[in-house]
């Protein structure tokens, strides 16, 4: 059984994107690193190999084109001619064809350029006729495009056509545009077709599903279809046509007797004889439709005739069905009739169906497989069955057991419910005797047992420790006693409450160090960077202690260089002896004495302390001034011991793109 | 409406949604920015066929927009000039003219004497001799290196039968033997696909002539009996020269100019 599904064939893309999904293909699917220095023999490889896959690529898509696109002439007649009307049978095939061509062509024309690889000697010669083969094969490609552009086309529209099974029960409803075609279709199935009041609104085959005694039947709504030559039939009708020419179907031939249509009865009537060969061997039902408008009665004397010798025609073909079920009166408009029309039909069909089926060949397969025996009493004795009566007996006894037995279930039910009832394991216990199934099993862990170590008088012995202990702690929480009421006073809570402050921050400050040390140079403490050994905060310190700092307050300042004031000779002229008199005129005295005429030194240098204008100074204050601006500038960095301009810098010790992975074909900074 | 065309029955039935056209709206002006994001994004192969490809339309664009403006804006007609017209100051000259009409053939056969060719490829890049051919050993230590393979396209007659392989000093692998060539015709400008008849001259030197090798340069006589090609006296013409504009062993095929 051949299922028509065409949905599942597969997109054939454009030229231009086929071509892009060939060659992009190749390029990832093959390798790409390729070297001068390589054998010739690998280079070749390298290129035949791309040449090859591309080949096998081109040839497996256009495969599958050509394969998944059906054959005209091997699908069902009905779906040939339907496709034939619809897509142009010519067209369709000249396509197909041509793609079949390009797939040769380009087997061969891979097949020429690996033969001509074999002779490549060089990366450049094989790279050349590889680029030319590619390129000749895209070539033949994009000379099909518009063939593929057809049949994607194709494809889209085929994926939308009704699934229609050609062989299963069918009523086919046709007649004129406009005469309630589609209507009753609504009414009988829930294929949901547009209605609408003018003519041609359904364009193309409609396809519904209905029960009739228990089989379903597949209704197809096919487009009206005019009175006129068949060459003149547009595509529209046509599907209609091939609907009626193919499927061996129930066929309602509607007949709008209102005449609200736009056609008369004598025009529907000359539509029916003309297409009458289509009905032949079908079984026809004429349906009168829109009764609501015009009953039936008030039709004029011709029409009545005119339709009585459709009647007859029909019957020609009817096979010995009754009259009633040839001509039926129907207004889908008022439901009136509906289902007669439709039980009408499926009944003829399935009449003729079982009456074909008899007639085959086949039947007679089937017919001896078939035997429904329907034996004759031979005389008027019952013959019971024989059971013997211990079986019977049996079958009792095991009936009642299987309703005593109680299971677990039922024990924990009665002992109290879950959670209350525990199953003992024990009584299931394959044994000799029933009793030793109660017996107590010694526990073994480690190979000894353990009730070996079990102490029967443990608790007593323990007691008596307590006991024992319970006296000792009585006789020391006596001692205990007094000590444990005492309390602190208020001084001394203040002082361990400092006493627990200074450490706290004792213990910070070395952490700080701590952490700070390792990247920083340590600064000498004499330098004294955080202002911390001060004689003030000596004098606090020493104080807070509770001893008297002015004593070592003035000693700490005698020993310290004094005020610049205090320093200047005049200050204290008579208080100085002469050895401070020379200490404090030393460093004058260097610089005003000439240096001594060493070889090293040239003449012409200034001494050392002198500042000569130059370097873009206007003169030496100026230059002074800025040699003092920037020894300020740098004094507290130096003091703190602080990174200079001198000091050589790292600026990333771990630079990241030398410590992270390989290089993509990104950008460099992308890793 | 076909059964299966389900949105087209529901936009039929329900309408578009009340934002749709805008949305519509919105989303074709966003398209372009789209596209440029993706075009500057995107690397390797991707980016170039981006590339490429916007480069065309581009191109296109700037052509007919061109176009649109050269068919608006007024030019200044050109003067016909009529042929044979002579200024004023030469107008008491006389123009010799040639009392005798040399015939095609004659003139053919005058250039051939000569052995000198307008072709359209006078100068051609010199083959050397290591290129063309390969050495291969031979004997049963493989010692001897007399032979030699052509590596380059060739065309063997098809009367040639091979000499005995042992004596066999030339091998034309049957790999790289080409019958036919593509010739354009450089006055019709359309491409024949024309069997080879012989090989006239190939610039390299009258061994490779006579060896048949094709390279670039190379005159070599195609059968041009298709192309209905009449002589002045009226015969058809069934053999012409052609020249080789490609690197046969490069592209797998030949192409050739037709001499006329």
């Amino acid at each position: 059984m051949v299922q028509y599904n065409f949905k599942k064939i597969t997109v054939v893309p454009s030229g231009k994107e086929f071509v892009d999904i060939i060659l992009s293909r190749t390029q990832r699917q093959t390798p790409t690193v390729v070297h001068k220095g390589y054998k010739i023999t690998r280079l070749r490889q390298f290129y035949m190999r791309k040449v090859k896959y591309t080949q096998t690529n081109f040839h497996e898509k256009l495969s599958t084109i050509i394969e998944e696109f059906p054959r005209l002439d091997q699908i069902h007649p009905f779906y040939g001619d339907l496709l034939h009307v619809l897509y142009n049978k010519d067209h369709y095939k000249l396509a197909l064809g041509q793609v079949n061509t390009a797939r040769n062509l380009i087997s061969k024309i891979s097949k020429d350029y690996v033969k001509l690889l074999k002779y490549g000697d060089s990366l450049y010669r094989c790279k050349c006729l590889k680029v030319a083969a590619l390129g000749r094969m895209c070539t033949v490609l994009k000379r099909i495009t518009p063939s593929l552009a057809y049949l994607e086309q194709i494809r889209q529209h085929m994926a939308r056509l009704p699934s229609i099974d050609p062989n299963t029960r069918t009523v086919l409803i046709c007649g004129y545009p406009n005469v309630g075609k589609s209507s009753f279709m609504n009414k009988v199935t829930r294929a949901d077709v547009d209605v609408q009041p003018y003519a041609f609104t359904t364009k193309s085959l409609f396809v519904g599903h209905t029960d009739y005694k228990y089989l379903r039947y597949q209704v197809i709504d096919t487009p009206g279809i005019l009175d006129r030559p068949f060459e003149d039939r547009n595509i529209i009708e046509m599907c209609s046509i091939t609907a009626l020419a193919h499927l061996r179907a129930a066929v309602l031939f509607f007949l709008d007797i209102s005449g609200s249509c736009g056609y008369t009865i004598a025009q529907q009537a000359a539509l029916f004889h003309s297409i009458k060969s289509l009905f032949m061997n079908k079984p026809l039902v004429i349906v009168c439709n829109k009764t609501d408008l015009m009953p039936m009665e008030n039709i004029s004397e011709e029409d009545r005739k005119l339709i009585e010798g459709m009647k007859a025609e029909a019957m020609k073909t009817a096979m010995g069905a009754s009259e009633e079920s040839v001509l039926l009166k129907m207004s889908t408009l008022t439901d009136e009739g509906v289902m007669s029309v439709k039980n009408a039909a499926c009944e003829r069909l399935l009449d003729q169906r079982v009456e074909a089926k008899m007639k085959s060949k086949k039947i007679n397969d089937h017919l001896n497989r078939f035997h429904v025996a329907m034996p004759k009493p031979r005389d008027s004795i019952q013959r019971l069955p024989c059971i013997p009566q211990v079986v019977l007996e049996a079958k009792a006894k095991e009936a009642a057991a299987m309703e005593k037995r109680k299971t677990e279930k039922d024990l924990e039910e009665e002992n109290g419910g879950a959670g209350v009832y525990s199953a003992s394991l024990k009584k299931n216990y394959i044994l000799h005797h029933d009793e030793w199934k109660e017996d107590i099993m010694p526990e073994i862990l480690d190979g000894h047992n353990v009730a070996d170590f079990i102490d029967p008088d443990i608790l007593e012995r323990l007691e008596e420790l307590e006991r024992e202990e319970e006296i000792r702690l009585a006789g020391v929480e006596e001692a205990d006693m007094e000590m444990d009421f005492e309390k602190l006073s208020e001084e001394e809570v203040k002082q361990l409450a400092a006493i627990r402050k200074k450490r706290a921050v004792l213990i910070r400050e070395h952490r700080l160090k701590k952490t700070v040390a390792q990247n920083r140079s340590t600064v000498p403490r004499k330098f004294d960077k955080d202002k911390k050994y001060t004689t003030k905060r000596m004098g606090r310190e020493l104080s807070a202690m509770g001893l008297d700092p002015s004593s070592a307050m003035n000693r700490a300042r005698s020993k310290s260089r004094g005020r610049k004031r205090d320093r200047s000779e005049d200050a204290g002229n008579d208080a100085m002896d002469v050895d401070d008199e020379q200490q404090s005129n030393k460093k004058q005295r260097v610089r005003s004495k000439s240096r001594t005429m060493s070889i090293s030194r040239s003449q012409s240098r200034p001494p050392a302390h002198e500042v000569v204008p130059g370097e873009g100074f206007k003169d030496s204050t100026q230059k002074k001034s800025a040699i003092k601006i920037s020894n300020k500038s740098h004094k507290k960095r130096d003091k703190n011991a602080r990174r200079g301009e001198a000091d050589r810098v790292i600026p990333t010790l771990r630079p990241k793109h030398l410590f992270s992975g390989k290089r993509g074909k990104g950008k460099t900074d992308r890793r | 409406m076909p059964q299966g065309d389900y949105i087209d029955l529901h936009i039929k039935r329900n309408g578009y949604r009340l934002d749709h056209h805008e949305r519509l709206r919105k989303k074709e002006a966003r398209a372009v920015h789209k596209r440029s994001a993706m075009a500057q994004k995107s690397l390797g192969i991707k980016g170039k066929m981006i590339a490429k490809k916007n480069y065309a339309e581009k191109a296109l664009m700037k052509k007919t927009l061109k176009m649109h403006e050269e068919s608006s804006s007024r030019r200044k007609a050109d003067e016909n000039v009529q042929e044979g017209a002579v200024p004023a100051y030469l107008l008491d000259r006389e123009d010799t003219t040639r009392a005798k009409v040399l015939s095609n053939t004659i003139k053919q056969k005058r250039k051939e004497k000569a052995g000198k060719w307008e072709v359209p490829l006078p100068k051609v890049r010199p083959v050397a001799e290591d290129e063309m051919f390969r050495v291969i050993r031979s004997g049963k230590r493989k010692t001897k290196q007399w032979k030699r393979m052509v590596t380059k396209a060739t065309f063997v007659g098809p009367a040639f039968t091979r000499k005995p392989p042992k004596y066999e000093r030339f091998i034309r692998p049957s790999g790289l033997r080409f019958t036919k060539a593509h010739v354009t015709h450089p006055e019709l400008k359309c491409t024949f696909c024309l069997e080879i008849i012989g090989i006239k001259k190939n610039p390299n030197g009258p061994m490779y002539t006579s060896l048949g090798v094709m390279t670039r340069g190379t005159i070599i006589e195609v059968n041009v009996s298709e192309l209905g090609l009449v002589t002045p006296a009226g015969k058809v013409v069934w053999g012409k020269y052609a020249q080789v504009t490609n690197n046969p062993e490069n592209d797998g095929c030949i192409n050739a100019v037709l001499l006329v």
